[in-house]
């Protein structure tokens, strides 16, 4: 059905909606341009997370004595680590619809294991979240970027799209395809969607 | 309809998030516990908070595409971009951020970020890295920012202040990366006194002010025409306030009693600025300091949550600046980056998981097997089937097939044994071989099919034999020489069927069979058996005897000769025979000895072969379960990929298949008590005696010859039928 398809131009014109409604409600998420038309909204958020201190370090000592600096505050090593939570939304040519991939890193860019990201999650979210049904996490390269990232497949997107899409259109409503979609494999992520892109878009009409 | 979904979404997200604040409130109690201890005591000196570097992937991406296509051996100092944010939460580090855009320093900083410029020395090696005079390069670029406060550029363009240095060495062997930040700032010697110790700015400033502060900052933003805007000046009334950029200093305050200057600011500390302001106050001091009584510094904060927007939880205080004697020479500075044992020293980021294709392709196998457990079949064990020692006795069609199905399963341990060359003939049904591979004379099979697996996926821990598998009827006693040559491969065959836990029959000949289906019996190994017509095929699991130890089993009820047969009771490929193999190929026209079945059944049996040993490893009891048959196809599956068949035969005349069960034979010439107990007891002795001699050897041993006299004798009114051919059977060519 068409109605649940998404075209690249519409998919740009929602993204580019998108970004407009990120301005107003000064979240960070950018349009990323490819080689010619094509490119990507990423946004990215950080994350503190409690771990156990089982670190890998790997660590040359080489302590060269720089002077005391008695103006810098010395952070006490803290049992918790920041991860960096890439997300990037890129159109999925042979789905027809977008697609979220995501990665995360820790700050010296190492990028998490699959495990690793769900070990991030806490427990009685991580067991529902596994068993939802639309989580199939597979690994990817970044079609624009060529490099490894994760990807919520798209081959389901389709089924969630088709009621939301359907209702609104028989109550005559317009729907940002890409924000609706991203409230609701976002979370699935950990990557929140705030509730005003829901109220400001009413007053918007796309295309 | 949108919003209630957005709504329930909304409520896991909340939870989601509460979770992790609580871990971050944690952690910044211990950080404020020990900002206000500070402020307890009488002489009060400003503390920054230094800088923490953060990379991104895309980071260490992009500086290897640098290295190999630009830099290569050039290691001079390349000029990076990085940048700064003031609208974190509280918990995150004051964070200076690195991307894969940081060598595109013309290129856009982030909305509402400041850009940090800096400058990058790779080196070749680790030693040139652990050598570089780390104290040089820090006043190198101290002095450079001394002298852009001398001469007043740092006033136009105050970014200078907030540099920083980057020393690397990338190891693109191992995917092992070296690096050491610096973030260097000047010092003064005694250190800046506070005059009024930190507050929030909603505990000093009115509501109204807030909001003509941030009024006036986004005024001085779009004046800029940027989005961040690093250092300012201010001045306030009761209702107002006014900013202007460092560089209008003289003009803006007539007065210099008491200024106010405002600093973007990324720390997120309730009593204490981050590190940008450190050369800022060295600025004033040098420029100003004489002339200054405070100076009043607004760390501005601003950041939204939840799509609003707070500037409320700024900080401001006063201090007191030192002052520099006119012509001083540059501070000593600091800036080396601590690494996370908060001891001097580089850090170093092992990024062979993302970065090592190899490790790439083993960890995208097995996450898109894993998809299978998602949805499909969340019970699916994966890890019993990836870590199954496979042993593939021959490298032909059926070989091959069975290789690449066990590779797609995710198999990482599989070992070829075959005698044969690659023949021009081979390369088309068999698809771990190609053209090349035929030329002076043909690779061996078992050698070349490693190379190609470990082609196809580097994952795999393939290995490959070159041997012959000594067969009944095969005599090995012409000479000493084939009698060792003969126990060694004996010996060879014994020791990998004990290292595997599969063992796939996948020969061309019946006979070939009958070593290893002793040996694997004897070992108790689990054997899937396949077997090529020319458009019928057998794939069957051989029955897995009990341990020894165990005795005498227990009768399953309800077992009778054709179903509910369990495992250790199942027959094996020679049960239904009763004729000892020998040597098939002799008197044979050259299409009854070769590989003649259509082409797409080695692909059917080879993958049937390898689905069938996924299912068994599925089932609980393994090699043991109850055999299911074609009756069980309409019942509850006792395994989460469905049945566990003994056998299953194929028609392709038909497209048919059908699932026979069939018990152990007891006087079966190959697994039978009586044949394993001689080959236990007696060892080669026994095997050389089976293939030196003919049938009449294993037919009187287990007692056939004597069923055939009996049968013979029965059959003298019936002398139609000729039951001891196995010509009907899908015989052994591959």
């Amino acid at each position: 059905m068409s109605l649940c398809l998404l075209d690249e131009d519409s998919f740009r014109s929602s993204c580019k909606l998108l970004l407009q409604q990120s301005e107003e409600l000064r979240d960070s998420w950018t349009w990323e341009p490819g080689s010619s038309e094509e490119g990507y909204l990423k946004k990215i958020a950080l994350k503190s997370v409690v771990i156990d201190s089982s670190l890998k370090w790997n660590l040359i000592d080489d302590d060269e004595g720089e002077a005391a600096d008695v103006c810098g505050l010395s952070e006490g090593s803290s049992s918790s680590q920041v991860f960096q939570y890439e997300y990037h939304i890129v159109y999925s040519c042979s789905y027809r619809t977008p697609a979220l991939y995501f990665r995360a890193c820790t700050l010296e860019g190492r990028s998490l294991s699959l495990e690793e990201v769900w070990s991030s999650v806490h427990p009685n979210l991580r067991l529902r979240l596994k068993h939802c049904p639309l989580n199939t996490i597979t690994q990817q390269e970044h079609p624009l970027l060529g490099q490894p990232f994760f990807l919520l497949h798209p081959c389901r997107t389709q089924d969630f799209m088709r009621p939301v899409l359907q209702a609104a259109h028989q109550q005559n409503r317009s729907v940002n395809y890409v924000l609706t979609w991203l409230s609701v494999v976002g979370p699935l992520v950990g990557l929140d969607v705030p509730l005003h892109y829901s109220i400001s878009s009413s007053s918007t009409k796309p295309d | 309809m949108i919003i209630v979904v957005l709504m329930c979404l909304k409520l896991m997200v909340l939870l989601f998030f509460s979770l992790c604040n609580l871990a971050v409130l944690s952690v910044c109690e211990v950080t404020m516990a020990s900002g206000t201890s500070e402020a307890g005591s009488s002489d009060l000196k400003l503390q920054f908070a230094p800088f923490s570097s953060a990379l991104e992937a895309g980071f260490w991406h992009q500086l290897t595409q640098k290295k190999l296509n630009d830099y290569r051996l050039d290691e001079s100092p390349k000029c990076i971009k990085g940048y700064y944010y003031n609208g974190d939460p509280v918990g995150l580090p004051t964070r200076l951020t690195l991307e894969f855009s940081a060598f595109d320093v013309d290129g856009p900083t982030p909305v509402r970020c400041c850009p940090a410029i800096g400058t990058l020395y790779n080196t070749n090696t680790l030693d040139a890295f652990k050598a570089t005079d780390k104290k040089a390069l820090l006043e190198k670029e101290a002095k450079e920012i001394w002298d852009a406060i001398e001469s007043g550029t740092a006033l136009k363009d105050p970014s200078i202040l907030c540099r920083f240095i980057l020393l690397t060495f990338a190891d693109l062997k191992k995917y092992h990366f070296y690096y050491w930040f610096c973030f260097p700032a000047l010092c003064f010697s005694e250190g800046i006194k506070i005059v009024q110790q930190p507050s929030v700015l909603e505990q000093v400033f009115s509501a109204k002010q807030i909001a003509a502060l941030q009024e006036a900052y986004d005024d001085l933003c779009i004046k800029r025409g940027t989005t961040a805007v690093p250092y300012f000046l201010m001045k306030y009334t009761d209702d107002t306030v006014r900013m202007a950029p460092l560089g209008d200093w003289e003009a803006f305050f007539t007065d210099t009693k008491k200024v106010t200057v405002g600093v973007y600011d990324p720390c997120t500390l309730s009593q204490h600025p981050g590190w940008p302001l450190r050369n800022l106050l060295i600025l004033l001091a040098y420029r100003w300091g004489s002339k200054l009584d405070t100076v009043e510094v607004l760390c501005f904060r601003d950041r939204t949550m939840q799509g609003s927007r707070s500037i409320h939880h700024s900080v401001i205080f006063q201090v007191k600046l030192p002052t520099f004697a006119p012509n001083s020479a540059c501070p000593k500075s600091v800036g080396w980056e601590k690494n996370p044992k908060g001891a001097m020293g580089p850090r170093m980021v092992n990024l062979s998981e993302c970065m090592d294709p190899k490790r790439l392709a083993e960890s995208s196998v097995d996450l898109n097997l894993k998809l299978m457990r998602w949805r499909l079949v969340p019970s699916l064990d994966l890890d019993k089937v990836i870590n199954t020692k496979c042993l593939l006795l021959g490298a032909g069609t059926l070989g091959c097939n069975v290789a690449r199905t066990l590779m797609g399963w995710g198999v990482r341990h599989i070992t070829f044994v075959d005698n044969a060359k690659i023949s021009y003939s081979n390369p088309v049904r068999q698809p771990l071989y190609e053209f090349e591979d035929c030329l002076g004379g043909g690779k061996s099979k078992a050698m070349a099919a490693v190379e190609r697996l470990t082609k196809i996926f580097p994952g795999v821990n393939a290995e490959g034999y070159n041997m012959s598998i000594p067969m009944p009827g095969h005599p090995v006693n012409f000479s000493q020489t084939t009698l060792s040559q003969a126990q060694r491969d004996v010996e060879q065959l014994e020791k990998l069927i004990s290292e595997h836990d599969v063992v796939f029959l996948l020969m061309d000949t019946r006979e070939s069979r009958w070593l290893p289906t002793v040996i694997a019996a004897s070992k108790r190994k689990l054997v899937v058996n396949a077997a090529l017509g020319f458009d019928t095929f057998v794939v069957m699991r051989h029955g897995l005897k009990k341990p020894l130890v165990t005795g005498s089993a227990p009768s399953v009820p309800g077992s009778s000769l054709f179903s509910n047969i369990p495992g250790h009771k199942l027959g094996c490929y020679f049960c239904n025979d009763v004729v000892a193999p020998g040597d098939s190929t002799r008197d044979r026209t050259l299409d009854q000895q070769c590989t003649v079945s259509r082409p797409g059944l080695a692909m059917i049996a080879g993958a049937l072969a390898v689905e069938m040993m996924v299912s068994i490893l599925q089932h609980t009891e393994g090699g043991y379960a109850v055999a299911s048959s074609s009756d069980d196809r309409m019942n509850e599956p006792p395994t989460s990929l469905g049945l566990v068949p003994h056998q299953i035969r194929g028609f392709l005349s038909r497209f048919d298949n059908v699932l026979p069960a069939s018990l152990a034979f007891d006087k079966c010439t190959a697994c039978s008590p009586i044949v394993l107990d001689h080959y236990e007891r007696e060892g080669f002795q026994f095997l050389s005696k089976v293939f030196n001699s003919s049938h009449s050897f294993l037919e009187d041993l287990t007692g056939l010859t004597l069923l055939h006299q009996e049968t013979q004798a029965a059959e003298v009114n019936h002398p139609h039928t000729n039951m001891y051919t196995n010509s009907c059977r899908p015989n052994s060519c591959s």
